[in-house]
């Protein structure tokens, strides 16, 4: 009964500092300094680490906090709220630490959503740069600004588009789904070759495959006798293990900063003319 | 490292190898097409002949692709070992030629809209083209990666780029629009593999520049002459030559007196300097905004009897031209429309002997051929075993009127007023066939229902010229005759010039037809 009522009070406590934190839209008084995400990370860890997991990842009790999926809580204001006052209809309590505290925890859990260029990322970009294109071997198949390879994705803006977390990913972890236009094949075709590569596009009844030489392979289905899709990515998972921890580090930094600025779309004034 | 990664890098280097040389852009390699007119002498005319007179009716379309956003396509796509490359503005899209399947696609960033874009270029790995924001940007051939960009001119300012670039001897020549903006032209040399600019002639001569004293005071400062089509090349005279457009303000001449050179001009240029070598004006002082932009197709024949290097050109304001293209000297004029009012005929130096009166007023004065001219961006085509000059023709009569607009910076029109087309003439296209050395008609086809601008002409060894009209109706016509032997309804208007190409052994002919590019071959083949 004591549950309920405080649940009911806490529901509409929440109700109304929502509707007044959408109202306003508070931004964060700290900012996205990297104090506030160094003490944020640290309280998180602390004290929402009983449901959720370390370092925003998933808990045993509540959700991953730090990217890879939409969300619903965003902005600095809301995810303040739900903070403070938790969310109703869900086993997230209201927490007792100060508005201080909470606003360090908020900065850290919007760092881990951000584009990896909005968040603060520790590490030499410089020496990043020099992992990228000698011992980390990227360069040999993604392209930064005109340079590089062409067999994986370019990487031009890739501190624009990924969020840290999912750049760590990428570097770490096997791949469950390829994106389209990267997945490996190998083609044996009608007069005995066998061509390996990328696949640009595909459907039943021709292939463009990107070969291993670069070269672009042009297929109808009466010329192959046989198509196989590789379940694996090129791209590597062992990132962490293969590069000394601070080349790993250095080279996420690095990949981090890569952002090509897009103006923004013009008014349609301005484009009618 | 990626495994493959290594070995690609071991064995082949970080790149792969050029597919497109210089070499294979000066023989116009027939199984590709690899310019915007074909070949550099802008002849729009394929060696290609599996598709014939005789089994052209066989023809049958092979695959359509939709290019999501587009209007009406303008642009000629290129095709290099079985890749098309095909551009509408902003963007670049890379399909496998055989079945239309998209390799890639690239957008450039902000997407200003403006168009048309008339096409790409291809050299070595990369692609080119120019965009409404003005910047000729490079990507990769084989994945459309980003490669770099120059800005050409300023956005800002009005300026923007829709021909398609051409690439002479590792340089892509660009050129930029709008003379009606008041937008002095100029065009452009930029290095193939670094985007750094290397050369740039002015359109419009500057005070103590010779030319200069053919505009009136301040005039030039806003005198127009873009250059918005792409040119040819004669690689033994080293000499580009491209169309100039017309001067500014289009319709009140009064604001600008004198010849407004370059205005409405073919100029030569040195392809490594820039630097002009001659110029012909077809229009001087221009009151009907007829751009001399038309493709300029050159060609080795005998001419009254001696061998010459002649460039034809069927302008917009009317008259079929042959010049010598050594030097420019005027060599034929004669008009290809009926409907020219406004010119008696030409001096023998080829300067139009004009008929008073006929220039736009307040009230309105009857001017043809219309301001659409008697041919625009459509291109014509020559084929040698013909001897004959293919041009898309229009009929037609406008009525053109003129104000006292000003200039106004920061992009805008500066027309000084205009035309409509007249209602008593109203515009009807053709197909006509001109023998190359007299413009003497020798063959016609009407396309009935055709009352706007058409599309571009494809002349092959296969004795067949192929056209498009509003209508939506692509046609192949007997090269000799005009006769139409086979037709195909694409269900929507086409604007753009067909082209041809094969791969592993099959002929392919494809042409824009609104928002769609669709490819044709022989059934049995």
């Amino acid at each position: 009964m004591l549950w309920r009522t405080l649940a009911a009070v806490t529901c509409g406590t929440l109700l109304i500092s929502s509707a007044r934190a959408q109202q306003t839209d508070v931004a964060n008084p700290l900012g996205s300094s990297e104090q506030a995400i160094a003490q944020g990370r640290e309280l998180y860890n602390r004290t929402c680490t009983v449901c959720h997991g370390l370092n925003g990842t998933a808990g045993d009790r509540a959700p991953a906090l730090g990217g890879g999926r939409p969300y619903v809580i965003r902005t600095d204001a809301a995810i303040f709220e739900a903070i403070r006052s938790g969310i109703a209809g869900s086993a997230m309590p209201a927490s007792k630490l100060q508005p201080l505290e909470v606003w360090k925890i908020v900065a850290y859990i919007r760092s881990l959503r951000a584009t990896a260029s909005d968040a603060f990322v520790a590490g030499d970009a410089g020496h990043g740069e020099h992992v990228f294109w000698n011992n980390g071997g990227c360069g040999s198949c993604h392209m930064i600004r005109g340079r590089g390879g062409i067999s994986g994705p370019d990487l031009s803006n890739i501190g624009g588009e990924r969020t840290l977390s999912a750049i760590r990913d990428s570097l770490t972890k096997r791949k469950l789904e390829i994106p389209s236009g990267y997945r490996p094949v190998e083609v044996i075709t009608v007069d005995g070759r066998t061509l390996t590569g990328i696949a640009k596009n595909e459907n039943n009844f021709s292939l463009q495959l990107l070969d291993r030489q670069d070269r672009l392979q042009l297929l109808t289905s009466d010329e192959w006798v046989k198509v196989t899709y590789k379940k694996e990515s090129l791209m590597p998972s062992n990132y962490e293990k293969v590069l000394a921890p601070a080349d790993f580090q250095d080279l996420l930094a690095f990949l981090s900063r890569q952002v090509v600025h897009k103006p923004e779309r013009r008014r349609r004034s301005e484009e009618d003319q | 490292m990626n495994r493959w990664g290594i070995i690609a890098f071991i064995i082949f280097g970080a790149h792969g190898t050029a597919q497109v040389s210089y070499q294979q852009l000066l023989r116009a390699d027939p199984a590709n097409w690899l310019t915007y007119s074909g070949s550099y002498n802008g002849q729009r005319h394929s060696v290609l002949k599996q598709i014939h007179s005789g089994n052209v009716r066989e023809l049958v379309p092979q695959w359509i692709y939709h290019v999501p956003g587009s209007g009406r396509l303008e642009s000629v796509p290129l095709v290099v070992n079985g890749v098309m490359y095909l551009s509408q503005p902003n963007e670049v899209h890379a399909l496998d030629a055989r079945t239309g399947r998209l390799i890639w696609q690239y957008r450039h960033e902000p997407a200003v809209r403006r168009g048309p874009n008339r096409g790409v270029a291809v050299y070595e790995h990369r692609v080119y083209f120019t965009t409404p924001d003005a910047f000729l940007i490079a990507l990769d051939a084989r994945t459309g990666n980003f490669l770099w960009q120059s800005k050409i001119a300023e956005a800002k300012e009005g300026y923007w780029s829709p021909a398609a670039p051409l690439v002479i001897k590792g340089k892509i020549i660009a050129g930029v629009a709008p003379g009606d903006y008041g937008m002095n032209g100029f065009l452009d040399a930029y290095d193939a593999s670094t985007g750094e600019r290397l050369w740039r002639w002015n359109a419009i001569p500057r005070p103590g520049e010779p030319g200069a004293e053919t505009w009136a005071g301040d005039s030039w400062k806003t005198g127009g002459g873009d250059t918005w089509l792409t040119g040819s090349y004669d690689p033994q005279l080293n000499l580009i030559y491209w169309g100039i457009g017309n001067p500014a303000p289009d319709f009140n001449g009064e604001l600008r007196n004198g010849d407004n050179l370059y205005t409405e001009c073919m100029v030569a240029l040195d392809a490594d300097t820039g630097r002009m070598k001659w110029y012909f004006q077809f229009t001087p002082h221009d009151v009907a905004d007829w751009d001399a932009v038309e493709i300029p197709v050159l060609v080795d024949a005998v001419f009254r009897g001696r061998p010459r290097k002649l460039l034809a050109q069927a302008n917009r304001n009317g008259f079929y031209y042959l010049l010598d293209r050594t030097d420019g000297s005027f060599l034929l004029g004669t008009p290809f429309v009926k409907s020219v009012n406004w010119a008696k005929g030409l001096t023998p130096q080829g300067r139009p002997i004009l008929v008073p009166g006929v220039e736009p007023t307040l009230q309105g004065t009857k001017i043809c051929p219309s301001t659409s001219g008697a041919t625009n961006w459509m291109s014509p085509a020559y084929n040698p075993d013909t001897g004959l000059f293919y041009v898309a023709a229009l009929e037609g009569c406008g009525i053109n009127t003129k104000s006292f607009e000003k200039f106004r910076p920061g992009g805008f029109p500066f027309d000084a007023t205009g035309y409509v087309e007249s209602p008593e003439e109203p515009r009807q296209l053709y197909v006509r066939a001109l023998e190359l050395t007299t413009g003497k008609l020798r063959w016609e086809f009407k396309q009935i229902g055709s009352r706007r601008y058409g599309a571009g002409l494809l002349s092959t060894a296969g004795s067949l010229v192929f056209a498009g009209c509003d209508q939506g109706i692509f046609s192949a016509l007997d090269a000799n005759t005009g006769k139409p032997l086979w037709h195909f309804n694409t269900g929507q208007g086409i604007t753009a010039s067909p082209i041809t190409y094969t791969y592993k052994d099959r002929q392919y002919i494809a042409v824009e037809a609104g928002s769609d590019v669709l490819a044709f071959a022989l059934l049995n083949h």
